[in-house]
């Protein structure tokens, strides 16, 4: 549907604002300031470093996205309000003139480009710092992944889903010996007698009299076997164009547990678009390389897996810069003439080409989380469809989460979703537009009662069933 | 129809052929027959047995059933590097502007991931009205014939090579000469000023379709050589003298928007506007009063007007009923004094200087009509071109370089120009394909599209107008100004050559730092600060010359009119499909060039007045000047007797040249027909070599000409007769403009030019105490259906359409269906009724009898009746856009088997294309025939590979990715543009705040110049559309079905009874 493998894209196109990584760090050993360095909430610290620290800096004085904080207090050559502002607003503190802050940038921004600023209060660093310095466990998120599944954990789960066909194989087994068992004697009988009767007659003929003989046992044979290929052949018909748990072979082993779970990454980082288009997107090359810059090895599959990201974009790892078209490197940003050869992804979730679907509808006005479609992507490795019984299990986890029957991707899915969700008048001024105009109306007042009988107004009753709602 | 009128469509209609009626009783033209298709020798020749064919037949059904239920494999290819301002899914709109040598539009280009897709207009800027030309000029943008490298000597070559060769080339001795349409681009002068000063290099420029007899008579009567500027949004009463200005002529979108202003019934005042043409043109079609006249005699109808006007000049010879015509045209000029205006569209000075002298004794100078000192539109010089050929001719010249024009095609003296071309030492062509010129030249240094590259461009000195690329170039060309600053032998890239005409301090250091620029490209234009013009003097010399000429003027038993066509214009996008399709608004007819000529006159020379499937048109052959085409002749209502039309713009790329694939005539098959030289066949035939040169000016009136029956004929794809009301004719309603101000505040429904249908009920409705005749009730209260819930209840999506407004131009269509992916299915296709367009105009004619004037000649009912049905040799018309209405009591849903088209509770009519099955009962039962069914596969069948965008791997870039490509098998019909309503509820729902009235509008709204469409939520009380439906003009087609549309019309106003 969208990325054309030339697409062009426009001439005048501004310079690209790179985003932005990191926090450079510290260098030269200094006096201890007392005050912002041991006062702080160590549980609130690690609350605030979690949620704005994490995706670049580890506590240890391992380099994730940026270089490791252990040690900062020893390190940190300036005043403490140089370093709240440096957190706040690193361009701004390098204004300053600061020379320490100055001795920062001319270190470390150039491999891992310009902090993002930080909204955070002078109180807030004052926690974080405390737990820089004390962290409960320094290992935390590196390699413990107790919880994240490795590469093929979530593919090896699917076996054993078609369990009904053992079911019935064995029933069948197990009924024919059963009616084999029950009638021996009689069988034997038989047997004697008719070796006699048709001892020179066809093969067809005598095939004909023993069923004959037997037609209790062919009987329930015969209508187990219809009833097995009956049921076999309905699943087959209806599994056609469902892609539940389809998993694609990828041209780069992107893990998402480790990406997600692991490290925590917001689904919206580099599916951003969700928010602004009708795709969630496949996040482009560039986003990657805002961690990757700095982080050339990965956990699972060394510098093989990053490596493909680096020869799609021009990455020289060694220097840590960019290569142009001419192969000359010692570029900051990705440069626009470079030509790798893109990654082409294989689309997972696939909708046919007359269904509109728009994830902006969904994520910021039906204000769903992404595992109400797809599941809790951190439990899996690669990006898959997830059955609607996986998703089910999340109910706990996401109140807002509607459990479904039918296959995900499946019309039936959406519609009985779109049967099911609930709207709020109340909830922007465009249902509140709506609801006054029912309300004003007499025939519209008679519709709003309709749709109140239940208590409640969902998507179906607002128009969310009809056809050229999701088909143009 | 309104009860004092009779429509009808064509002559077939009013003579009801056996074709018409039996078209007009099926919703689908019989198939193919049987026999023609078993005499195909093809089928002898097939060595398929019966049996194979089972069994291939067997095995491709279950191959088909298995490879149905593969897991397709979907590659999803994001950017490597994002542009920042690019959101997969989310479209980005860029200003531009559109310069083509005629049509000077500002746009909004829209692209999606990059590419542009659609082109609109630009609401802010004061010219930002499109026409069908503009907007389908984006599929040229994908044309996969375009010049993708420069060539030299026929061969692709680098541009550093070339450079090489053109520099050698210029050093020659003899003129050397830069060759250019009309230049409006500051800094293509300013490149041009440095090539001459380099090299010595001769600037000359030359129109396609000139102009020059319009800016020579300025010059003599005011010393400026430019072709004015007309204000006609302060006219009260416009003449035309075969000036297509709605159409063609001049700065025809811009005029067009500007007319419809002063067109507006409600505002109680309405100009007038007087056509006297030979040939049935779009002006003609919307004249107030058209006057039939020949080519020969347009001088004498400006002269006789003249002088009653001034008394000037002696009486001129004219039929009784062409001086009525001219006294009731003087009349509303003089009511109209200084707010009056003529415009002459003939190529000819002295008809040119009598119009100005008649525009100038009016005092039009100033206010109609505004002669700027700096030159805009037009420019061409056709003498300093007559002596370039000339010279060319004669080797005196030794270097040629054409930009921008195509004079081998379109010049009068293409023949001339093409030998002299052979004896230039060096001749380059700028053009982006190989056409007539560029593939005679020494080399090919190919240009930009439009939407490639950056342009500035001046029609106003106010004002300079940006185009700003919207797409990287697609192949290896070169902006053209910077082609001409490299052989001047300063290279220098098109942006900063751009930048430095408008800030001569300008580097790259400051590219994105200068407000005033950022902005002017933002918004599309740069305004200038320049002195008030000061008015220009008279110095005119002695008109009596060009009166005497002009009254001396005879005819020959034939003359000849050449004109464009709205959609085809000077023929430079010939391989545009979507124009190509797009039928003509007067003659609907698709794909062709044909001479249109008057009925009586086909008659007397036993020619075929009646084209359908198969009836085809008889051919003639039209001689002027010692040049002949063949063509088919096509009967056009309103044609002046003794006088035939043809179109120029056609006939192109007919030796051997590469101007794009849908350019040339296919067979039943889809492949290209080819000439007894292996060349391709051409559509049409070019008919500039027609036009008479008057020293050096091509006149495209010619005063003699023969025309003769060849007896061959040729099928025409005319859809005038497809898609009939099979017989229901209340469709149209017109009045009078002193008809409308006598009941102008009568409510909806109840002025006699608007009465709301009645039926007849067996109850005292009227309560007089009797069951009768009288006893009627208003349609919209019988029900035939459930009502559908859709009145007060969220959005209920509507349009209005104003017939008063409407000039049939076409924008609607082309916009419509490139927004909605409308396949093109060619010319044998259209032929058998399978045109796919879900928005089409229909054209009726009406005798200008009606009951009215009956009774004020005395006639009885019964007479004005008959009066009403003669066939109307100046027949009235009216312009009807018709696309689905969507019916709240839709007939097509209650019919449709599986469910497919259903009704929706925001009043649009759904169809569902994965649910259809195509049993097309929906489309015989719709009363509108609106529904398009899907014979084939068009993207991929073999058949389209020459005519369908979808089926060029390039040119399906221009495919609307928020709508689905329908399969086959499938019905389609007007959606009311729905990507665009849920995109924009969308919008306000994260908005959080309710849907503002104008933030949605369909494609056809948009596009339309006259602004004759009004798009918006009736249930939204505040809203343009809402307002629009209770006036007292507003009525739906066909009301007595009792459908219940959404879409409503406008009754047509026409100003006649001023006068």
């Amino acid at each position: 549907m969208f990325g054309f493998e030339s697409a062009k894209h426009i001439r005048h196109n501004m310079g690209r604002l790179a985003s932005i990584v990191v926090m450079a760090s510290l260098a030269l050993p200094t006096a201890l300031h007392a005050g912002i360095w041991d006062e702080g909430d160590i549980e609130n610290g690690q609350a605030l470093f979690n949620a704005n620290c994490a995706s670049c800096h580890l506590v240890s004085n391992e380099v994730l996205a940026a270089p490791g904080l252990a040690g900062i207090a020893e390190r940190w050559g300036s005043s403490e309000e140089i370093l709240v502002q440096w957190i706040q607003n690193p361009q701004a503190a390098a204004a300053t003139g600061d020379s320490y802050v100055k001795s920062l940038v001319d270190r470390y921004v150039g491999t891992y480009g310009w902090m993002t600023a930080q909204a955070v209060s002078a109180d807030d660093v004052k926690d974080i710092m405390a737990y820089v310095q004390n962290p409960p466990d320094v290992v935390a998120t590196a390699d413990s992944g107790s919880d994240c599944p490795t590469i093929y954990d979530a593919i090896e789960e699917d076996q054993g889903a078609n369990g009904t066909i053992w079911f019935l194989i064995l029933l069948t087994l197990f009924l024919i010996i059963a009616l084999s068992a029950a009638t021996v004697r009689k069988s034997l009988e038989h047997a004697a007698n008719r070796a006699v009767e048709h001892a020179d007659a066809p093969y067809s003929v005598r095939l004909r009299a023993w069923a004959w003989d037997n037609r209790t046992f062919v009987g329930i044979l015969s209508l187990f076997v219809v009833a097995y290929l009956v049921v076999i052949g309905y699943q087959t018909l209806m599994g056609v164009g469902v892609y539940q748990g389809y998993t694609p072979d990828q041209p780069v082993k992107f893990i998402h547990s480790v990406h997600v779970c692991e490290n925590e990454v917001d689904c919206q980082y580099c599916h951003h678009s969700a928010y602004e288009s009708k795709h969630a997107g496949i996040p482009s090359t560039n986003v990657c390389m805002n961690c990757h810059k700095a982080i050339k090895k990965g956990s699972r599959y060394g510098e093989v897996e990053i490596g493909k990201i680096y020869a799609a974009i021009g990455f020289d790892a060694e220097s840590g810069t960019y290569l142009d078209g001419e192969g000359n490197n010692g570029f900051q940003s990705p440069q626009d003439d470079f030509q790798g050869a893109p990654l082409k992804w294989n689309k997972v979730h696939n909708l046919p080409d007359h269904v509109f679907f728009s994830h902006q509808q969904h994520v910021v006005v039906g204000g769903l989380e992404c595992q109400n479609c797809h599941g809790d992507v951190g439990k899996y490795t690669v990006g898959r469809v997830a059955p609607v019984e996986e998703i089910n299990t999340l109910v706990d986890d996401f109140p807002g989460l509607i459990e479904l029957s039918k296959p995900t991707l499946t019309m039936g899915w959406c519609i009985e979703c779109h049967n099911k969700a609930e709207i709020s008048f109340a909830s922007s001024g465009y249902y509140e537009d709506i609801h006054d105009r029912l309300k004003d109306d007499l025939r519209g007042n008679e519709e709003l009662r309709r749709y109140m009988e239940d208590e409640k107004t969902t998507v179906k009753e607002l128009g969310g069933w009809e056809c050229s709602k999701c088909h143009y | 129809m309104a009860d004092n009128k009779i429509y009808w469509s064509g002559l077939e209609e009013l003579d009801r052929t056996p074709e018409y009626e039996r078209i007009a009783s099926q919703e689908f033209p019989a198939e193919r027959p049987v026999d023609e298709f078993l005499s195909d020798d093809r089928l002898q020749r097939a060595n398929t047995g019966r049996r194979d064919f089972l069994k291939f037949m067997g095995f491709s059904v279950t191959a088909a059933t298995l490879a149905a239920c593969e897991t397709p494999v979907v590659k999803s290819i994001p950017y490597t590097n994002k542009p920042e301002e690019i959101t997969p899914g989310v479209a980005n709109y860029y200003a531009s502007t559109y310069y083509d040598g005629h049509d000077f539009v500002n746009v909004l280009v829209k692209t999606r991931e990059g590419r542009p897709i659609f082109i609109k207009n630009n609401t802010e800027t004061g010219l930002g009205r499109v026409n069908a030309r503009v907007n389908a000029s984006v599929l040229g943008l994908y044309d996969s014939a375009r010049l993708q490298a420069p060539h030299l000597n026929g061969a692709a070559t680098s541009w550093g090579a070339l450079d090489a060769a053109v520099s050698k080339g210029l050093n020659g001795n003899g003129r050397k000469v830069l060759l250019t349409g009309t230049v409006m681009s500051p800094s293509t002068k300013r490149a041009i000023a440095a090539l001459s000063e380099a090299t010595g290099v001769e600037h000359v420029q030359c129109d396609a379709v000139s102009y020059s007899a319009v800016s020579e008579a300025m010059e003599m009567d005011y010393g400026r050589r430019v072709f004015p500027s007309y204000r006609f949004d302060q006219a009260e009463a416009v003449v035309s003298l075969n000036a297509d200005f709605l159409g063609t002529w001049g700065d025809n979108v811009w005029y067009t928007g500007e007319w419809a202003k002063t067109r507006r019934p409600e505002s109680g005042d309405m100009s007038t506007l007087h056509a006297f043409e030979s040939g049935m043109s779009l002006t003609g079609s919307n004249a107030d009063r058209r006057t039939r006249v020949k080519p020969s005699e347009q001088g004498r109808v400006a002269a006789a007007m003249l002088r009653e006007l001034t008394g000037e000049g002696a009486a001129v010879q004219l039929d009784e009923a062409v001086m009525s015509s001219v006294k009731a045209a003087v009349a509303d000029l003089k009511r109209a004094g200084s707010k009056g205006l003529v415009v002459a569209g003939d190529n000819d000075l002295a008809t040119q200087r009598i119009a100005s002298a008649i525009n100038r004794s009016l005092g039009a100078l100033g206010t109609t009509m505004v002669v700027n000192a700096e030159p805009g539109l037009n420019q061409g010089d056709d003498k300093a071109f007559a002596q370039l050929v000339t010279d060319m001719q004669a080797g005196r010249v030794s270097a040629l370089i054409v930009d921008g024009i195509n004079p081998a095609y379109h010049a009068a003296g293409a023949a001339a120009f093409k030998s002299g071309l052979e004896k230039v030492g060096f001749s380059i062509s700028t053009a982006m394909y190989a056409d007539e010129t560029a593939s005679r030249c020494t080399a090919m240094a190919p240009a930009h599209h439009w939407l490639e590259g950056w342009n500035d461009l001046q029609i106003d000195p106010k004002r300079i107008d940006i185009a700003q690329p919207a797409i990287q170039p697609l192949y290896n060309t070169r902006h053209s100004a910077e082609s001409l600053m490299a052989w001047a032998g300063q290279p220098v890239d098109g942006y900063t050559l751009l930048r430095q005409t408008h800030n001569a301090a300008y580097n790259a250091e400051a590219m994105y730092t200068d407000q005033d620029w950022n902005t002017g490209v933002h918004n599309g234009f740069l305004a200038v600060n320049v002195p008030e013009d000061v008015a220009p003097v008279f110095t005119g010399a002695d008109l009596s010359s060009a009166l005497r000429e002009v009254a001396g003027r005879k005819g020959g038993s034939f003359e000849l009119d050449l004109y464009r066509k709205v959609a085809i214009g000077d023929g430079q996008q010939a391989a545009n499909p979507m124009l190509q399709e797009t039928p003509d608004p007067i003659t609907k007819t698709t794909w062709d060039n044909y001479v249109t000529m008057a009925r009586a006159d086909m008659e007397a020379m036993g020619l075929n007045t009646y084209i359908a499937q198969e009836d085809p048109a008889s051919l003639v052959k039209v001689t002027a000047g010692g040049q002949s085409v063949e063509l088919p002749a096509f009967p056009q209502p309103g044609q002046t007797p003794g006088t035939v039309s043809i179109a120029l713009g056609y006939g192109r790329g007919g030796d051997g040249e590469a101007i794009g694939r849908s350019a040339y005539q296919v067979d039943g098959s889809g492949e290209h027909m080819t000439d007894a030289d292996g060349n391709l066949v051409p559509i049409g035939v070019n008919a500039f070599s027609l036009a008479t040169l008057k020293n050096g000016t091509p006149d495209f009136s010619v005063y003699d000409v023969t025309v003769e029956a060849t007896g061959g004929t040729y099928p025409l794809a005319c859809t005038q007769i497809h898609h009939t009301y099979m017989g229901r004719d209340s469709v149209v309603k017109e009045t009078s403009f002193d008809g409308f101000l006598a009941e102008a505040g009568a409510k909806r429904g109840e002025a006699s030019w608007n009465k709301t249908i009645g039926l007849n009920v067996h109850d005292d409705v009227n309560g007089d105490g009797e069951i009768n005749a009288l006893d009627k009730k208003a349609v919209g209260e019988f029900d035939l259906w459930h009502e559908h819930a859709v009145d007060g209840i969220g959005h209920r999506w509507g349009m209005a359409i104003d017939l008063t407004s409407c000039i049939g131009c076409s924008a609607c269509v082309t916009a419509c269906h490139i927004e909605n992916n409308v396949p093109v299915v060619g010319k044998d296709e259209v032929r058998r009724h399978r045109d796919m367009h879900w928005m089409r105009i229909d054209r009726f004619y009406a005798s200008d009898w009606d009951m009215e004037r009956g009774e004020e000649e005395g006639l009885g009912v019964i007479s004005t009746y008959g009066k009403m049905e003669e066939p109307g040799a100046n027949p009235q018309t009216v312009h009807m856009p018709m696309m689905c209405q969507h019916c709240n009591h839709a007939p097509c849903e209650t019919v449709c088997p599986v469910a497919a088209t259903t009704h929706s509770n925001e009043g649009v009519n759904q169809m569902t294309y994965n649910r259809c099955i195509g049993t097309r009962y929906c489309a015989n039962n719709c009363p509108f025939k609106v529904r398009r069914f899907n014979w084939f596969h068009y993207p991929g069948y073999d058949k389209f590979q020459n005519v369908n965008p979808a089926q060029d791997a390039i040119q399906r870039m221009v495919l609307n990715p928020d709508v689905v490509v329908r399969s086959r098998g499938v019905m389609e019909k007007c959606s009311l543009c729905v990507q665009r309503t849920q995109s924009a509820k969308l919008e306000a729902k994260k908005a959080g705040a309710p849907l503002e009235d104008g933030s949605v509008q369909t494609a056809c709204a948009e596009a339309c110049p006259t602004n004759a469409i009004t798009f918006g939520d009736l249930n939204d009380n505040a809203s343009e559309v809402r307002a629009t439906y209770d006036n007292n003009r507003t009525y739906h087609a066909l009301e007595e079905v009792g459908i219940q549309p959404n879409v409503a019309y406008l009754t047509k106003v026409r100003n006649t009874s001023k006068s």
